[in-house]
């Protein structure tokens, strides 16, 4: 019953906060250059990158559109690797000036303790870090034999500041799903307090590369994993909100699923264009910086992102789970859309159909 | 009005949910957000006896790593966590390159929003 209660508020409250899409968060994708060659990358970054870095100026005179700047609006700098721009520190202290906070996510391989210092001067309040495995299948998936020993010298460099609000991402695959329990051991003994597994969806480089995917059971026994760690809390581990995974909503985030691409998060791609998460499918893009206004773009279009029932297609038409997943997080619909690419929920039931035969 | 009638209607959504994560997100692919405090710290350090200011100062946060050097001005802008006791010192430590001035400390006790500091430096 409570449980109803709950879940029927919590569409509620997606109804109305889709309704009002506010936007909170925005990715710029500063780069596409990238100081590594993961054999995951849905972004297909490279060391030489086939676009030019975007001009700082571009990026703040689109972002200068925006009224109604929400409480908490941050800008979060990816790429490619943010910090082989050499006036990261100049654009965070310009989004500080204006009252914005800002972060980035980074493989942590360029992260060194003066690049630490400069960064916190210039205000910078949030970072993640990627770390993929121990040492050998990190390193396997980074494609790069330093990679390990550079991110475990950033963590221990985020760690040292109170300042930094951060944790670590790692992507879930065939190579590390059976180190899960060192990872944290690891990771508490680095002082890191937050942890958020991915699974890796096939898009990008990671298509080529089925030791990627996880099986159904490999799936499932990432989920319990996650539950487990959460009854302890010596450490926050989450699940991301890549996608709806049914009977263990909401027991492996600290809420239910509810994908807030184009309704609380926005995106400037390399390219000027206007669209949400970045490793979502580009056709989606709403608009051009070059060309629109941004806010007026956020404001008036993202139509596809904002009512989803284009999504009722393929295996999700006849779904009965579509109204709490609605289609699955918007990363999932590439191509010619006709279908989901991954559906989270089928794994479990497939999984747990097994188990009964 | 209508604003404060949406922001009422969603924390009794809130409530009924029994989440207050929900205000909480982050992208998938993004970073946690930031709740943490800090301030802009911003000045200049000048020579007590010429009134010049001293370039290759460095403004270091006492029991911290962060520190920042002065300009061809004399001048230092960085952000910093508040923390109580707030210290910060101020270093010569190219020899005589720029002059030799005696390092100094300086306590921070109130703070606002912008921190401007004028720091005078005796000549050793």
């Amino acid at each position: 019953m409570l449980s109803s209660i709950k879940k029927y508020s919590f569409r509620k409250f997606r109804d109305s906060e889709t309704k009002r899409h506010e936007l909170n968060y925005l990715f710029w994708e500063c780069t596409t250059r990238c100081t590594l060659t993961c054999l995951h990358c849905g972004s297909d970054c490279s060391k030489d990158s086939l676009h030019r870095d975007m001009p700082a100026e571009d990026f703040f005179r689109a972002i200068d559109t925006i009224e109604n700047i929400p409480p908490n609006f941050t800008v979060v700098f990816t790429g490619g690797e943010p910090l082989l721009r050499k006036d990261l520190e100049f654009c965070g202290k310009e989004l500080r000036r204006r009252g914005f906070k800002w972060s980035i996510v980074t493989n942590g391989y360029l992260y060194d303790k003066q690049r630490h210092i400069s960064l916190l001067n210039a205000g910078i309040g949030a970072l993640t870090i990627s770390l993929d495995g121990l040492k050998e299948s990190h390193n396997w998936l980074r494609n790069n034999e330093k990679s390990f020993d550079k991110v475990i010298n950033a963590i221990e460099l985020a760690s040292s500041s109170n300042r930094i609000n951060f944790d670590i991402v790692t992507c879930v695959n065939q190579k590390n799903i059976n180190e899960l329990e060192q990872i944290k051991e690891l990771l508490i003994s680095k002082n890191v307090r937050a942890w958020r597994l991915f699974t890796i969806i096939p898009i990008g480089r990671a298509v080529h590369n089925p030791d990627l995917s996880l099986t159904d059971n490999q799936f499932v026994q990432l989920m319990d994993f996650i539950v487990e760690c959460r009854k302890s809390r010596v450490i926050d581990v989450k699940f991301s909100c890549e996608g709806y995974v049914g009977k263990y909503e909401p027991l492996v985030r600290d809420s239910y699923f509810f994908c807030r691409a184009g309704i609380n998060i926005g995106s400037i791609l390399i390219d000027g264009s206007i669209s949400a998460c970045p490793n979502i499918d580009r056709t989606f893009s709403q608009g051009n910086i070059y060309k629109d206004n941004f806010y007026a773009v956020w404001e008036n279009k993202f139509k596809p992102f904002r009512n989803r029932e284009w999504t009722k297609i393929g295996q999700c038409e006849s779904c009965k789970e579509f109204k709490d997943c609605q289609g699955n997080g918007f990363h999932n619909w590439h191509g010619d859309k006709k279908n989901v690419l991954v559906c989270h929920n089928e794994k479990i039931e497939k999984q747990r159909n097994a188990d009964i035969v | 009005m209508i604003n404060m009638k949406r922001n009422v209607i969603r924390k009794i959504i809130r409530g009924l949910s029994l989440t207050s994560a929900m205000f909480v997100f982050q992208a998938c692919y993004g970073t946690p957000q930031d709740f943490g405090f800090d301030l802009l710290i911003e000045g200049q350090v000048k020579s007590k006896n010429s009134g010049l200011p001293i370039k290759g100062i460095k403004v270091s946060v006492a029991d911290n790593m962060q520190y920042e050097m002065t300009d061809e001005e004399g001048k230092f802008s960085f952000y910093t966590g508040i923390i109580e006791g707030l210290t910060l010192q101020f270093q010569d430590i190219d020899s005589i390159q720029n002059g030799l001035y005696i390092d100094k400390d300086t306590v921070l006790t109130d703070f606002d929003e912008n921190n401007y500091l004028d720091i005078a430096l005796e000549e050793k």
